[in-house]
């Protein structure tokens, strides 16, 4: 009997498995545990390692625009500072690291691929 | 006993199983309900949230369209491109990111102040403010209504019900790239050339692809490489089954850009015959 | 236990195992609403009938929408893309709040729009007319339905067919002409002529194949009112369409059962080929 209470309850949680609610976010408690001022910068980091952090965010990926006209050179250069960006995200509070990963993910990338686009010709 | 009650309710339990997943997901062979242009855009976030004290949020894309590029939220603010994919929570709204980057109570747009989101001191007493987005199975009444909105912008078929395009060519909606302390300063980019891109099926135009015209509004990295990673023309192979069900063009044109049903917006290039 | 007692035990409970399983099978079957037969179709002129009744309220009934009315004046197209009705009762969402904003039967019902030297009546308004006055009757049932047409007379004149009108027949003699595009409403596009003619093999050996013609059916359609919801682009993905979807309103069904001409009539679609020429003709 217990054999096939088992194997019953296995065999539904197989079928039950894809159905199950979609779209659930990692961590989605309410609680209110955000530092007094509500300015860009964390309690948790280091105002002055977030400031240069900011500072050479921006100017890396301020450069998307001009990935087309870079030579293959710059573009492996810029490649090199984001990912020297990565450990930095550490420093961060919680959603400046959540925020800046994708963002620096979606620069990071959108200079590879133009390198990509790059890789036959001499330039 | 038990050996010959375990097959069929083995059976009985598979085949009910299986009934029931089919009955979870929309057969195919019918048509689905098209979204009203209201509706068309709209956004359900925080849904099936554990110990969730609020409603699930609506975000309404026309209204952030119409005075923000897709490129603001989307790579300055770092928006995710699908409900409940960017992780946002009070806590974050409440730093000053994704939606506190702007509903803060302190910046000022279309001569309004933009209303403050998740506040740090939010009592029962500020559960107006709460519902202005939180309004998900409630009936809140929006403070900027569609039908007047649209009023006067230049109509397409399906989606909105609004030429997006036309409109901001025409100067009714001003769509801001840059906003102070969100987007960093970028150089304009050099204008990509528009190109065809060829259908299987032979009766079915060709399709002109512009690069111009998706890069006012998204810039590079929205797209390259997460929708499109090829990178030769004609490498990545995808289908309008792809697109359809949201992949490559679909990202976009399935549910808040102009909607693939439109088959002659992107088919528009005249058969040569 | 005695070993009788226990043949017994053992059979009878065999018995009920298969019982079991029969009785599961018939009920998924009954669970997934596969029909095992063919409805017959309505009388003639209760057919493409579409019952509304999510609003239903003391003054106002149930809405009867009928077909027969609308596809002589207009084109599927029309109403189904143009206007977005969704193909299956109860499935767009109308009330009364849409109508008033113009979308839906909004979208002509306005007491403005004028076709001809008809002006098309209003449909529901909001604003304070909670009495069914004469306007309301005319698509609630109420106690004072009062329809201005009635089937017989509207169709007296039209070509009939084996089972009802005979709406092609109708357009081709010019009786009908059926109105793609309103002003204000639709916004025409370049017209995407497809005249790929499909030949569909059936799925028993012993009836004959299908021609589909692109070429009749984009006459009152468009691309978007079948594609991609109701007939996937790739047509791998359609292989396993069955008599019993179709039935069940699903594929060819979402039309060829309750509004254009019905499957009942295999032959009119099982055309194809000299293999059983006049097939099994109708099932009432």
């Amino acid at each position: 009997m217990r054999k096939l209470a088992i194997f019953v309850s296995l065999l539904a949680c197989g079928f039950l498995w894809p159905l199950r609610a979609e779209g659930q976010s990692a961590s989605q408690t309410q609680a209110n545990t955000a530092p007094p001022h509500q300015t860009k910068g964390g309690l948790a980091a280091d105002p002055a390692e977030q400031q240069a952090f900011q500072h050479e965010f921006d100017d890396v990926c301020g450069r998307t625009q001009d990935a087309m006209l870079l030579t293959k050179d710059e573009l492996k250069d810029l490649m090199r500072r984001c990912d020297a960006l990565v450990p930095k995200l550490t420093k961060l509070d919680e959603t400046q690291r959540k925020v800046y990963k994708r963002r620096l993910e979606q620069c990071r990338g959108l200079f590879a691929y133009v390198l990509d686009t790059k890789k036959d010709s001499n330039k | 006993m038990k050996r010959y009650f375990l097959l069929p309710l083995t059976l009985l339990l598979l085949l009910c199983l299986q009934a029931l997943a089919q009955t979870a997901t929309q057969p195919a062979g019918v048509k689905k309900r098209r979204p009203l242009p209201p509706e068309y855009g709209r956004v359900v976030i925080g849904q099936n949230v554990e110990n969730a004290q609020l409603a699930p949020v609506v975000f309404e894309h026309w209204i952030h369209r119409s005075m923000f590029t897709c490129r603001v939220c989307h790579v300055d603010i770092g928006f995710a491109m699908k409900a409940n994919g960017s992780g946002i929570t009070p806590v974050d709204i409440q730093r000053g990111y994704y939606c506190g980057a702007c509903h803060n109570g302190r910046m000022v747009r279309n001569d309004k102040t933009v209303f403050a989101g998740c506040g740090l001191r939010d009592t029962l007493a500020d559960e107006q403010r709460c519902d202005r987005c939180h309004s998900y199975g409630k009936s809140v009444k929006s403070e900027y209504n569609f039908a007047r909105f649209s009023a006067n912008l230049p109509r397409e078929r399906f989606g909105n019900g609004i030429d997006w395009e036309k409109a901001e060519v025409q100067g009714l909606i001003q769509s801001t790239d840059f906003v102070d302390g969100i987007s960093m300063k970028r150089n304009s980019l050099a204008v990509q050339k528009d190109f065809a891109l060829n259908p299987k099926v032979e009766s079915m135009p060709d399709i002109i692809f512009s690069h111009k015209k998706h890069t006012v509004w998204n810039g590079c990295e929205l797209c390259h490489p997460d929708i499109f990673f090829g990178v030769k023309k004609g490498t990545t192979k995808y289908t309008m089954v792809d697109i359809f069900e949201g992949r490559s063009c679909g990202a976009c044109h399935s549910t808040v850009a102009f909607p693939t049903m439109d088959c002659q917006r992107c088919h528009s290039k005249p058969v040569q015959q | 236990m005695s070993s009788t007692r226990r043949r017994i035990r053992t059979s009878s409970l065999r018995a009920a195992a298969v019982v079991l399983l029969c009785g599961t099978f018939i009920a998924v079957i009954a669970v997934q609403g596969q029909q095992v037969y063919l409805q017959a179709a309505a009388p003639e002129d209760q057919f493409g009938d579409v019952t509304l009744n999510q609003h239903v309220t003391l003054d106002n009934g149930p809405v009867v929408f009928n077909h027969w009315l609308h596809r002589a004046k207009f084109t599927c197209r029309l109403c189904h893309v143009d206007i977005g009705f969704a193909m299956v009762a109860n499935g767009t969402g109308i009330n009364a709040k849409t109508n008033e904003e113009g979308f839906y039967c909004g979208a002509c019902h306005d007491g403005k729009r004028q076709f001809g030297n008809v002006t098309v009546f209003a449909s529901c308004r909001q604003d304070g007319v909670a009495k069914a006055d004469v306007t309301c009757s005319r698509c609630h049932a109420s106690s004072k339905t009062t329809r201005k047409y009635s089937y017989r007379e509207f169709t007296a004149k039209l070509p009939k067919a084996r089972y009802g009108i005979d709406w092609m027949a109708a357009e081709n003699a010019g009786v009908i002409k059926p109105i793609d595009v309103i002003d204000g409403l639709s916004i025409a596009k370049q017209r995407i002529n497809n005249h790929a003619e499909l030949a569909i093999a059936p799925q028993v050996q012993w009836f004959t194949g299908i021609h589909f013609s692109h070429e009749l059916h984009t006459k009152w359609n468009s691309c978007e009112l079948c594609h991609p919801d109701i007939f996937p682009t790739q047509r791998d993905r359609a292989a396993n369409m069955s008599m019993y979807q179709i039935a069940n309103g699903r594929f060819c069904g979402a039309c060829h059962v309750k509004v254009a001409f019905p499957i009942n009539g295999c032959n009119q679609c099982h055309a194809n080929g000299p293999m059983w020429v006049n097939g099994p003709g109708w099932i009432m």
